[in-house]
């Protein structure tokens, strides 16, 4: 069964529980269009959803970073604040992928007990289709140097589509992260979204395989570390032409929520 | 160019340590909240980190080598614990 659905979207924390300093509206504007995505992996009767998620030096501290990383428990867990989330991992998609990465010559950390990043509950909070579906959890090292290349990212997510295409599973792959944002530093309130527009125009396009030139300098430049997940994705998807449900600038991030067709 | 987010200094493991788990350790966290001091010691923090970590202090932090991402969330999670009510839950 190939691949059914592919969707990136933002995850920040304050989406999730909103202090005053967060334009409510907009927060509400940006769980609108996962309401949208909510109906999109819904409708495609999904058996797994594989979660690209940039970690957030949460899953991985300094003892052990892994550029690529796959979940392979039997659950995964994660706490925000008030919010207890686990989720059954599917445990024979997420080996396969382990197994036929390695194959494929992608030389992936695995884990059986890893925390889980907001990354990933976040988007699942509120996009989670129903009935709810296991989840696969690709880690992947945004914020620790040095990280992987957008070149390696999008070959890791080319891999992942053969290796998905052929599964018996109803799979969507879901990318996590972005758009530009500088969290702890001094830029945190300039996120460039003359950036992220020129990159949503070019995705719209059907040119997302221009992003494997990226440099890792650019993308740290742009406050835009996290585009690794959707690279990955954009591996998967090819030069299909992306469908832009919102792009929401806040006064320290651009929220972005895009899906692509498959075939 | 300066990246924004650089490679961890070896030396401040420590540091970078300490704000992992204020981020991510509710029990650790709470145990600064209550007694900072003692919490500091267990990390084994230095007189320059524990300055920087008392004031909280974004610039002096970084210089020493923490990562500003930890920085950052290890804050917001302190101020979720001593306010939580400050926020919208959805």
């Amino acid at each position: 069964m190939p691949l059914v659905a592919a969707v990136a979207c933002p995850h920040t924390p304050q989406l999730l529980m909103r202090p005053d300093t967060e334009d409510r509206d907009l927060v509400l504007r940006v769980h609108a269009a996962y309401a949208r995505v909510k109906r999109l992996l819904t409708e495609a009767r999904l058996d797994a959803i594989c979660l690209v998620g940039g970690d957030h030096v949460e899953g991985f501290f300094l003892n052990a970073v892994p550029a690529f990383a796959v979940a392979v428990g039997e659950t995964v867990a994660g706490h925000f604040g008030p919010y207890d989330y686990r989720f059954p991992v599917h445990e024979s998609l997420a080996r396969a992928i382990v197994e036929q990465g390695i194959e494929r010559e992608f030389d992936l950390l695995y884990t059986q007990d890893v925390a889980l990043d907001y990354a990933f509950y976040v988007p699942l909070h509120f996009a989670m289709p129903d009935p709810a579906v296991p989840i696969v959890p690709l880690y992947v090292n945004v914020y620790l140097p040095p990280q992987p290349t957008p070149r390696r990212c999008y070959a890791w997510g080319r891999a992942l589509r053969a290796i998905l295409d052929a599964r018996p599973e109803r799979v969507a792959l879901m990318a996590s992260g972005g758009m530009s944002h500088y969290p702890g530093t001094d830029r945190y309130a300039s996120p460039d979204f003359e950036w992220d527009r020129a990159m949503l125009a070019a995705l719209r396009e059907g040119r997302g395989a221009e992003t494997a030139r990226l440099t890792g300098e650019e993308l740290d430049k742009a406050g835009n570390v996290e585009l690794r997940t959707w690279i990955t994705l954009l591996g998967a998807v090819g030069d299909a032409r992306a469908d832009v449900l919102c792009y929401e600038p806040s006064w320290h991030h651009g929220n972005a929520m895009v899906t692509w067709p498959v075939r | 160019m300066n990246a924004h987010y650089f490679f961890p200094p070896a030396a401040a493991y420590a540091l970078n340590r300490c704000l992992f788990r204020l981020k991510s350790e509710p029990a650790y966290r709470s145990r600064f909240v209550a007694d900072r001091e003692t919490a500091m010691t267990e990390a084994g923090l230095g007189p320059d980190s524990r300055a920087a970590l008392v004031a909280f202090d974004r610039d002096r932090l970084v210089a020493l080598g923490a990562h500003p991402y930890l920085v950052f969330m290890a804050d917001l999670r302190l101020k979720m614990e001593r306010a939580p009510a400050a926020f919208e839950r959805f």
